[in-house]
């Protein structure tokens, strides 16, 4: 058993929330994700039998969504948006100074497991392009220099939860519009904050 | 039935089900649409996209995959248009971008969906100029199935097969895009019963199965339709034969019984016919040195036979001879009776599962398809899944499409999951005596009471009173429209059962033995000295009989106590009809030439006949088949070969005899222990089949958590120590199992050893010296 009790115990109310059980293997997924920055094949035959599907039944959902990790992920997950919106607004110069600043390359992590570099389409902010993605919470308006600075900040500060609000505040330029929730809390590893599956932490003060 | 509606293919009128999907609605009228993913035994998923049409829709013409539209009235389609060759031509192309091509190599080439429908509808060149797509080429993925992911056209037909038929989705797409393939997850095999299915409708030549792998040409193989010994259920196969060796077996599709698929055993058991170690010569005392000539051996056996003494003359037959043959045995034991009123001879059925079952009212006996349409399933009986594995797709199959199924245990916990009701420790005592009134059982009156009900009854356990099944079968025939399927699963079972006149079996066999008599022992193709549960039993008395004779085809634990062998003719060595569980009969092909020496059973017979002077009327097979013919209650379509050759009998002639069982029933004491067949064991056909033979080899018991525990177990190597015997055994948790119920294979090397009436020990095997004890 390579989960614990705690982690088996949220793995239950979020099959709860479902009238078939392998409904719930998405967030499962996550929660392996938050448990060790990747899906680890032990979690897939753990997944596997909580929710009575063959282990390569979810190797296959987990392999197909580029959101579940493959391979370790390090603390920081950059996500630098590299479609049309974001390409017009000059994210190559964006991506260039990430790929500068972490010596990465595309889908690449660290040495130290500080940092994953990856390009990816549209993440829905294009109103605010270019944009990033750090852990999942959104930048907008970001320029190669607040790029590097934003970089900067993960490496000295090693912040432990991530928050859009606060990475807006402190490195953003324009915002496409007011799109995050009233209470938004930020996300703790490289896994999307979902408050109802427990993978939204709260706000680092 | 559904309606009857009019469309419009290719300007001409075509008239179809209602509910048909466009392209079997033309398949039926006899237009062809290339496809590679479609396949009439499962669910259409429109990968491939090689089927497109072009049908009118108000908003003008579209092209649709034809496979996954259904037609309706006066739909318009066309697969012939520009429109649709350029499409086809289109699909091809793109699924050559990233195929290998490497067809001189390949083990489908010749007969490949890809190839020929490259030629038939392809491009003729590729504009793709750029790397091919590479993977390891193939990779195993488990002991009998090889994958080579570059040949994968990606038209799911495997994965689908795994999940929707066979129920054990070991294999799936994996990745996206560019880098899809079909893969199973690390350590975690392929290993399902049906397996082989999935080499066979491949469209491609990317699962490949490592018994046939390089080992011919589709085009130099000889083929030829017969029926499959691998179960009661009466598969259709098509035997492939090159240069006089079998070699490879495919499913054929029987609407009736297999539907197309195959268990893996019945699609690789074959290796043995061509092994060294078959027997070719009759041997005198068990002494390889020692071959006779036939002539001598027939010598000695009718001198032995032909003594005008009180003796016991036996024959245990086993479950893979032909109608014919068991007929020509029968004929030979009235023969002999006649001559010789001293004598007293008796047939048992080498089977521990034989009881008299319902065959009285042949008004009420079940068909395989009733699973298609009753209301409910009862099931009582062997596992299904091990033992009559093809059986076990379709009732998977009914229960997807509605069909209630009732399980009583503790057998067939590998479909518990499929059942509504399965009746475990709570209605089931241990010794497979209920616990409860049936009318009380809960929620079962609902399930059955004026219910179209089909019963698949036989016995779980070779140790089981069978009075309990009755009262069952009495109760469901008061309370529904009840039809019963038999379920004894070995082979031509029904076939011994319809043409000799009374079987008895083995517990009979050893009541009957009466030592203070001449005893003559015939085995036929069974080794009751390793396959049953009163092994050691039949032992003594074979070894205490005065003459023991085994027609076989290879030396086991029977033969070595045999005073003769004598060689016999194998499955595809020998035409013959064989009889499946619902009284279906089939036509068995020869196709290979018959290895040296070697006789079919009813020559013997019939010479034996000769040398005692005896005159037998018949000369060959086809008098067999016209002489057992004549007994079938229905005169109008009996199974002769003639009738069965014809086209429209080609899935086999459906026909009732009288069937005479007897045999005391056996009182169970306390069962200690569960003996179960498992699919695969260590029969001398398997253990010859070099594919195979391994599949067999592990030892292990079941048991539930709880039993675990009461044991104080901690490991999951232990040994069973009964007696003198120890048999170091690997534990499976099996939590469907009533509280201190182990189940044992009968049919795995050692097991036979052990007595499930006696009190056992389980042992942990603690160290290392332990755990080399075999
Ligand atoms: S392996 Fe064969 S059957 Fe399976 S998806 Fe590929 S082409 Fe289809
Ligand atoms: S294109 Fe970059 S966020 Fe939409
Ligand atoms: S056969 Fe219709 S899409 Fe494959």
């Amino acid at each position: 058993m390579s989960w614990d009790n705690e982690l088996l115990e949220r793995a239950h109310k979020i099959i709860e929330l479902y009238p078939q059980k392998r409904s719930a293997l998405g967030p499962l997924l996550y929660l392996a994700q938050e448990k060790d920055g990747f899906i680890s094949d032990d979690s897939i035959v753990e997944i596997s039998n909580l929710v009575d599907i063959t282990e390569v039944q979810v190797k296959s959902v987990s392999s197909f969504y580029s959101m579940y990790k493959e391979e370790q992920t390090g603390t920081y997950l950059l996500s630098v948006c590299k479609s049309i919106s974001c390409e017009i607004n000059d994210s190559r110069s964006v991506i260039n100074s990430v790929k500068e600043f972490t010596g990465l390359e595309n889908y690449e992590t660290d040495q130290d497991k500080l940092f994953t570099f990856e390009e990816v389409e549209c993440i829905g902010a294009c109103g605010g392009a270019p944009a990033v993605q750090v852990n999942y919470e959104t930048v907008e308006g970001l320029t190669p220099e607040k790029t590097i600075e934003m970089c900067e900040w993960l490496k000295n500060d090693k912040p432990e939860i991530i928050v859009a609000d606060q990475l807006q505040n402190k490195f953003g330029g324009t915002k496409s519009f007011d799109w995050a929730i009233e209470d938004n809390t930020g996300s703790a590893y490289t896994v999307p904050g979902f408050q109802n599956i427990g993978t939204a932490k709260e706000k680092d003060n | 039935m559904s309606d009857q509606i009019n469309i419009n293919v290719n300007g001409s009128e075509i008239r179809t089900d209602s509910d048909q999907l466009i392209i079997e609605a033309c398949e039926d009228s006899g237009i062809h649409i290339p496809r590679f993913c479609w396949h009439k035994r499962m669910d259409p998923v429109g990968m491939c996209r090689m089927c497109l049409v072009e049908i009118e829709t108000p908003r003008g013409k579209a092209l649709v995959p034809s496979c996954t539209t259904k037609v309706s009235e006066d739909l318009v389609v066309d697969t012939e248009s520009e429109v649709v060759k350029k499409a086809q031509e289109g699909v091809l192309e793109f699924l050559l971008i990233n195929h290998p091509l490497d067809c001189p190599v390949c083990d489908k080439a010749g007969e490949c969906p890809l190839q020929d429908q490259t030629m038939a509808y392809g491009p003729g060149e590729s504009r793709f100029v750029e790397d091919k797509r590479h993977f390891e080429k193939p990779i195993p993925i488990s002991e009998i199935i090889l994958l080579d992911r570059e040949r994968c056209i990606l038209c799911a037909r495997c994965t689908r097969f795994s999940d929707e038929i066979s129920g054990d989705p070991l294999i799936e797409f994996i990745q996206r895009g560019n880098k899809t393939q079909v893969n199973t997850f690390p350590d975690e095999p392929f290993r399902s019963y049906f397996s082989g299915n999935t080499v066979q409708i491949c469209p491609v030549g990317a699962l490949t199965s490592t018994s046939y792998r390089f080992k011919a040409r589709p085009w130099d193989l000889k083929k030829v339709s017969s029926t499959s010994n691998c179960s009661s259920m009466g598969c259709s196969v098509e035997l492939n034969v090159s240069q006089n060796k079998m070699l490879r077996i495919l499913g054929e599709d029987n609407e009736f019984t297999n539907q197309g698929w195959l268990s893996d055993k019945g699609r690789y058991n074959f290796e043995y016919l061509h092994s060294e170690k078959r027997i070719l010569k009759p041997v005198l005392n068990n002494d390889s040195t020692n071959e006779i000539s036939i002539n001598e051996s027939m010598e000695l056996i009718s001198n032995e036979i032909s003594v005008d003494d009180n003796s016991n003359i036996s024959f245990i037959v086993g479950h893979n001879s032909t109608n014919e043959e068991y007929y020509a045995l029968n004929n030979f034991v009235e023969n002999l009776n006649k001559v010789n009123n001293d004598q007293n001879m008796n047939v048992y059925l080498s089977d521990d599962y034989l009881y008299e079952g319902f065959f009285q009212n042949t008004d009420s006996l079940g068909k395989v398809q009733d699973l298609d349409s009753v209301d409910t399933i009862i099931l009582w009986a062997q596992d299904i899944k091990d033992n009559l594995p093809t059986l076990y797709l379709r009732i998977r199959q009914a229960v997807k499409n509605g069909k209630k199924l009732v399980i009583f245990g503790h057998t067939n916990t590998a479909m518990k999951e499929l059942a509504d009701s399965y009746f475990g420790q709570e209605i089931l005592s241990k010794n497979l005596e209920f616990n409860v009134e049936i009318s009380k059982i809960p929620n079962f009156n609902e399930l059955i009471n004026d219910k179209n009900v089909l019963a698949i009854i036989g016995k779980s356990s070779p140790i089981q009173n069978t009075n309990p099944i009755s009262n069952l079968i009495n109760y469901l025939d008061k309370n529904s429209n009840l039809k019963i399927l038999n379920c004894f699963s070995k082979g031509n079972t029904f076939g011994a059962l319809q043409n000799i006149d009374l079987v008895k079996g083995l517990n009979e066999f050893i009541n009957e033995f009466d030592s203070s008599k001449n005893n003559i022992v015939f085995t036929i193709g069974s080794n009751p000295v390793n396959s049953s549960i009163y092994s050691n039993q039949i032992k003594d008395k074979l070894i205490n009989a005065n003459f023991v004779v085994s027609l076989d085809l290879f030396k086991n634990e029977t033969t070595e106590l045999a005073d003769i062998i004598l060689p016999t003719t194998s499955f595809g060595e020998k035409e013959g009809t064989f009889t499946n569980l619902e009284m279906r009969t089939l036509k068995q092909n020869k196709i290979l030439p018959t290895p040296g020496s070697v006789l079919n059973e009813w020559e013997y017979w019939s010479m034996m006949l000769n040398k005692i002077d005896i005159e037998n009327n018949y000369e060959s097979e086809f008098e067999l088949n016209l002489q057992l013919c004549e007994e079938y209650l229905d005169k109008d379509n009996v199974p002769s070969f003639d009738n069965l050759n014809k086209p429209s009998n080609l899935d086999g002639v459906l026909n009732s005899k009288s069937i005479n069982i007897e045999i005391e029933n056996v009182e169970p004491g306390t069962l200690e222990l569960l003996f179960v067949n498992r699919l695969y064991g260590d029969s001398s056909t398997q253990i010859n089949s070099p594919s195979i033979s391994m599949l067999g080899a592990e030892r292990f018991i079941e048991m539930n958590n709880h039993t675990f525990i009461k044991h104080n177990l901690s490991t999951y190597t232990v040994n069973l120590v009964q007696g003198d015997s120890t048999l170091q055994v690997k534990i499976k948790i099996n939590n469907h199992l009533p509280n201190e119920l182990i189940i044992a294979p009968l049919n795995r090397r050692g097991f036979r050893d052990i007595d499930t009436t006696k009190p056992y020990e389980l042992i942990e095997v603690k160290n290392l010296e332990e755990l080399s004890v075999n």
